[in-house]
């Protein structure tokens, strides 16, 4: 087992490395610099440039951005806010959307988790065409259509969640735009659920444990449902990740001062030490969730660890 | 004994079986062809035909709905701008005859432009647009669009995918080792950072935003691919192969492909719908489709702007989006169930 | 077995619920504390967050509003836009127009208590052009100012302390100018020209004007709430601001807002006081008397790429090009108030200027059947019968709009027209027009300054925004002689001098001028006196009272 986390922790810090380049890679490719502006000379791009030494080799760029990266500093911002540490930046945004990101997914799972079960359970029947058009309609709608609807209804027209975000009430704030994010995962999960435990029910342990004489709560909620729950596991990870991407336009609807709304400052400004360092975090976590993922399933179940050790 | 052994078979020792009496087939088993089967076992499930059927009847509509009024999708009229919808024979019902609410600052006030304007003889079926450009027509060039897009990616992306995933499974070890690390490295790039660098790098267009989609989308169908050839290749009919003296291209795209043809497929309507998903999101930041072609994500976005004046401009390109994501859901599911029948005996 | 499901069912159901109720009591309530506290505080909404607060390093609209919020130049800007004193006491322009002189007023302070003096002006200046502060706006002080020795220090030929500015003694500042400048006033209340006290600067290193503990106020209100690149920021009303009887607000609330439909929605919720319209809501407003329309100043053109794209460089194609706008047309798809213009000056500009709306219009008029002549005349010089061009176009609401209704345009007036639209993030258009990276590219350009120099300073050969690489000789030497020649201090000769400029322009079609841009904006009844100007500061809040 050691041997297996070790390993997978390993290649996980390549990859990580790996995405770095990359990423630097692509953002060089990226035509039009930070400074690009009607208003500015030649020469004084170029002092600018030197100023910021991106003038130098990339070689030479990459070498110091890595050097600089394994301190904990991502450099400073060149446009959004001129000279200021992106950590500093990063420091105050993430816990906000990692809160609202939390609550959407918080939400999106019970509810997607009921709603895939009744849609199992009475497979076939009203209630499952009715779970699959809700979830349907959650995957379908994009969320920054929901987002625009509930600040119209419960925030303009009934006044019940303030429609911008008010640090003074983290909490309230946050409920209209975790609403707008959690449709996707709410109905990825409700989807996912359904067919899980579909197959679970139709298993032969299922049918011996019935035959055991079983009684039905028990037998959906420790046999069925427990089973079916572990490659949820798996789903959730990346439709957490999945929820920044949505978190983009969501922030920007109610006016969250968070990462997402950053990120895309950063895009059209061509901010490129924000981007990198931005996306970079976006891979950090996503890493990080898929490495925990797979060492709990490991734990949960050997056939995977032995079998990965087997390759 | 001696004698036998020095025997030298002729050829006239041998002849071939070709008449199917002699080959004394199984004749009870022998209309069990596996695509009947999910031929069948598909249109018993209703839900999937009725998915089938609405996939047609958009795939038609988007082929003839732009031709089936007078007006194109980039032709503006300036004196017919913000029309809400208007359909001649349930105008006399009350119901799309051009009137809509409209919420102002000081008042909500019921108009009807038509009337304002004195069109006494236009027809805006689905309403028209800031620009005076008719919905209908752009919903549907906007789906022809947005289905010619998603189908080429999630095409492309399976040819990728599949192989991508075949070999990497059918090979193993360090070749394996290789491939998995690569596609993790791909996969732990967020989807977002990487298609918008890259529709900022490229020129935007249709081939552009394929092109990005494919990148993302190709990890999902190469794990599928991958683990069936990890079930299949310790399999008897691939050792047959093998010792017969196969190559290994042969093995995986003649002998393991179609073996795996049916999560794939399922895989692929599945792909298609994420892929129009994608495309609506890309619009929306700013990346998609150049003006004044539309796609049904561009539709949903210009409509986002006008949504508390004009509700009625977002709503058909929701609804025949939201359509196409449950027809395209409800298709996959059928063909999964088709294809395995291990879920049927439920 | 069925009955246990449901149970479990609305059992986890009603915990979802509950949390649901749970937050939306705890919010009610804040928000009636909100309510409850009664201030004139004046809620502004922004489009876009502040990205520095440092005078020099400043470059766009809402840092140049911030800063000016709460730190006063030697000049302030009137209700009109004229110059009028503000830290500075009175000035005396020397016989030559070369050497001003200004005496600074006693009673300015800065926060922290210390006197504003002539020093922190010269600290500010000598930062602004010192190469390693690397300020965007530099040439405001080389090119424009014409302050001696500027434009060497930028070029790192000489050091910063022989910037021809220096104190006299506390309050006496002196500036020395290369020529005259007839607008020089005018440009001290422009953010690149306010103080920075050199002490508190060298307290603070790095971290200056990034909290409200670095930065120093001298203005009308103090900046007490804010971090970088925030999305919401405070200012209160200093009390011991030297003019501090005249300021009726208790403070500044910012709350930057980039989704126009929320901004509209907090408006009519009365969360804010002031917020822009776009075009696609104003249909909502238009009725309403608290709607308004301000100019902004920016105009907004085509350029043609005439060295590198051969169909532009025949003069009757660019002439059919722009005569085949419906300029009208074009403002009225944006619908907030921009007007359309026909110079190369925009209109509302520069008072002593307007002149020229009539005297040029007529080169490019809306006028289909002049367009399909030239258009004819162009193909037929060419030898061919259909064009293909592309035009570069920002990928934001507005130009994208304008571009629609271009290309419908065009390709409806000019047979054998098509206009491919290609959009892209501002700052990448922007380097591919610099680089004649296009055919025809849809851009803008905002006044620094009130004169029309400011525009017409762009299309001398060689200059970086000059984008269709145009040249000509004549035109060249009417601008030199307008800026360090001899027609410097002659304003009337001067300003004819500069009508025959833009004839030129107009004349060869360099660029095709589409509108100039308005902002469609929201007021409260009960706020008055908010200042509106095209240039420098577009928003200034002395004067503004809340009832």
């Amino acid at each position: 087992m050691k041997k297996y986390v070790l390993k997978r922790v390993l290649t996980s810090i390549g990859t990580l490395l790996a995405i770095v380049l990359v990423l630097f890679i692509l953002m060089h490719l990226m035509p039009g610099s930070p400074f690009n502006d009607e208003k500015l000379t030649d020469v004084q791009r170029e002092v600018i440039y030197a100023k910021y030494g991106l003038d130098d080799p990339i070689v030479v760029q990459f070498g110091r951005y890595v050097v600089n990266m394994c301190k904990g500093d991502f450099g400073v911002s060149y446009k959004i806010s001129k000279n200021t540490p992106i950590s500093q930046l990063i420091e105050t945004r993430l816990p906000i959307s990692i809160g609202i990101g939390f609550y959407a997914v918080a939400r999106g799972a019970v509810i997607g988790l009921i709603l895939g079960l009744l849609a199992a359970l009475k497979r076939d029947t009203i209630i499952d065409t009715v779970c699959t058009i809700v979830s349907v309609i959650g995957v379908s709608v994009p969320s920054y259509v929901f987002a625009l609807g509930l600040s119209y209804t419960l925030g303009f027209k009934w006044k019940i969640f303030p429609m911008l975000y008010d640090s003074a009430d983290a909490l309230g704030s946050s409920v209209m735009p975790s609403i707008a994010l959690s449709m996707f995962t709410m109905a990825s999960i409700a989807r996912f659920t359904r067919t899980e435990m579909i197959e679970v029910l139709g298993s032969e342990y299922m049918l011996l444990a019935e035959s055991k004489g079983l009684s039905g709560t028990k037998l959906i909620f420790t046999h069925a449902l427990r089973n079916a729950l572990i490659p949820i596991i798996t789903v959730l990870a990346p439709l957490v990740v999945d929820l920044m991407t949505g978190s983009l336009v969501v922030e920007k609807i109610f006016a969250i001062p968070g990462v997402g709304s950053l990120l895309v400052n950063a895009i059209q400004s061509n901010d490129y030490n924000v981007v990198i360092a931005l996306s970079f975090i976006y891979s950090a976590m996503y890493i990080v969730i898929m490495l925990v993922v797979d060492i709990l399933y490991g734990i949960i179940d050997p056939r995977i660890r032995l079998g990965k050790e087997g390759d | 004994m001696s004698d036998i052994s020095a025997y030298v078979p002729r050829k006239e020792d041998f002849r071939l079986k070709n008449e199917t009496e002699e080959l004394g087939l199984d004749s009870n088993f022998a209309s069990q062809n596996f695509w009947k089967e999910v031929v069948i076992r598909f249109f018993n499930k209703r839900s999937a035909v009725i998915g089938l059927v609405l996939i047609l009847l958009i795939i038609l509509f988007a082929a003839i709905g732009p031709g089936m009024n007078d007006y194109t999708y980039e032709g503006m009229i300036q004196e017919e701008k913000n029309l809400a919808p208007r359909v001649s024979w349930l105008e006399k019902f009350g119901i799309f005859d051009g009137s809509e609410t409209m919420t102002t600052s000081v008042g909500d006030m019921e108009v009807n432009k038509y009337e304002d304007a004195g069109l006494t003889d236009t027809y805006y079926w689905f309403g028209s647009d800031i620009y005076g450009r008719d919905l209908w027509t752009r919903c549907w060039s906007g789906t022809r669009v947005s289905l010619i897009i998603a189908i080429a990616a999630a095409f492309i992306d399976m040819l990728i995918g599949m192989s991508y995933g075949l070999i990497s499974g059918f090979f193993g070890g360090k070749v394996d080792m290789v491939m998995q690390r690569f596609l993790e490295i791909c996969n732990g790039i967020p989807r977002l950072v990487i298609v918008t660098l890259l529709l900022l790098i490229l020129k935007p267009g249709m081939l552009t935003i394929i092109f990005a989609l494919l990148l993302t989308e190709w990890v999902g169908m190469s794990r599928i691919a991958r683990a069936e050839m990890l079930k299949l290749k310790e399999q008897e009919f691939v050792l047959a192969s093998r010792t017969l003296g196969a190559g290994s291209f042969f093995i995986i795209f003649k002998e393991v492909l179609p073996n795996i043809v049916g999560p794939v497929i399922t895989q692929v309507m599945f792909s298609i719908p994420t892929a129009i998903f994608t495309e609506a999101f890309l619009s929306f930041v700013g990346l998609g489709i150049p003006v004044p072609k539309c796609s049904l994500g561009s539709l949903i976005s210009d409509g986002y702007n006008s949504f508390t004046t004009h509700p009625y401009q977002i709503i058909p390109p929701i609804i025949i989006m939201a359509l196409l994501m449950l027809s395209f859901n409800l298709l996959g599911d059928g063909l999964r169930e088709a294809f395995d029948p291990k879920m049927k005996e439920m | 077995m069925k009955k246990r499901i449901i149970a479990f069912v609305l059992a986890a159901t009603m915990v979802a619920g509950m949390t649901g109720c749970g937050s939306k009591s705890s919010d009610s309530a804040s928000q009636g504390a909100a309510g409850a506290a009664t201030s004139t505080d004046l809620n502004v909404m922004i489009e876009t967050g502040v990205e520095s607060l440092d005078p020099q390093q400043a470059t766009d609209g809402t840092s140049f509003e911030v800063i000016a919020d709460y730190t006063d130049g030697l000049m302030q800007m009137d209700a009109d836009g004229n110059p009028i004193n503000a830290i500075a006491e009175s000035y005396e322009i020397s016989e030559d127009g070369c050497t001003y002189t200004f005496k600074l007023r006693d009673d300015a302070n800065w926060s922290n208590g210390k006197p504003v003096t002539a020093a922190d002006f010269v600290f500010a200046w000598q930062r602004a052009v010192d190469p390693e502060v690397a300020s965007e706006y530099a040439y405001m002080l080389s090119d424009i100012g014409q302050i001696v020795n500027a434009e060497e220090i930028i070029a790192g030929e000489k050091d910063k302390s022989e910037l021809g500015v220096k104190a006299v003694d506390d309050k006496t500042l002196e500036v020395q100018l290369n020529v005259p400048v007839s607008y020089f006033l005018s440009l001290m209340y422009f953010p690149t020209f306010y103080p920075v006290n050199e002490e508190f600067f060298t307290e603070c290193g790095d971290t200056f004007a990034t909290s409200p503990e670095t930065t120093l106020s001298n203005g009308a209100f103090v900046l007490d709430d804010y971090e970088p690149a925030a999305t919401a920021f405070h200012l209160t009303k200093n009390e011991d601001y030297y003019d501090a009887s005249k300021v009726s607000l208790t403070g500044l609330d910012y709350q930057v807002i980039q989704d126009s439909q929320t901004a509209l929605m907090s408006y009519q919720s009365n969360t804010l006081d002031i917020t822009l319209v776009n075009g696609d809501q104003v249909e909502q407003v238009s009725a309403d008397p608290e709607f308004n329309t301000i100019g902004a100043g920016y105009l907004w053109y085509v350029s043609p790429n005439i060295k590198d794209v051969k169909e532009l460089q025949n003069l009757n194609i660019r002439l059919a090009l722009t005569n085949a706008i419906n300029r009208e047309n074009v403002t009225s798809q944006l619908n907030d108030g921009s007007l359309p213009t026909y110079t190369a000056v925009p209109r509302d500009f520069s008072a002593d200027f307007s002149a020229d709306q009539d005297k040029f219009g007529a080169y490019c008029a809306d006028d289909a059947t002049a367009a399909a002549k030239y258009w004819e005349a162009g193909l037929k010089e060419l030898g061919v019968d259909s064009i293909t061009l592309e035009m570069k176009v920002d990928d934001d609401d507005a130009p994208k709009k304008v571009a629609t209704v271009l290309k419908s345009e065009w390709e409806e007036t000019l047979p054998g027209l098509t206009v491919d639209i290609v959009t892209e993030p501002k700052k990448q258009r922007v380097q591919d027009l610099q680089e004649g990276e296009f055919e025809l590219g849809l851009t803008r350009w905002g006044p620094d300054y009130d004169d029309p120099m400011t525009y017409l300073g762009m299309w001398v050969t060689d200059c970086a925004n000059n984008y269709g690489f145009w040249s000509n000789e004549e035109y060249d030497s009417i601008i030199a002689e307008c800026t360090t020649g001899e027609l410097c201090t002659e304003l009337d000769a001067r300003r004819e001098r500069l009508y025959d400029a833009e004839q030129l322009v107009m004349e060869d079609a360099v660029i095709f001028p589409i509108y100039t841009a308005a902002n469609a904006t929201l007021v409260k009844a009960n706020v008055s006196g908010i200042e509106f100007h095209p240039v420098a500061l577009n928003r200034v809040y002395k004067n503004t009272v809340k009832e």
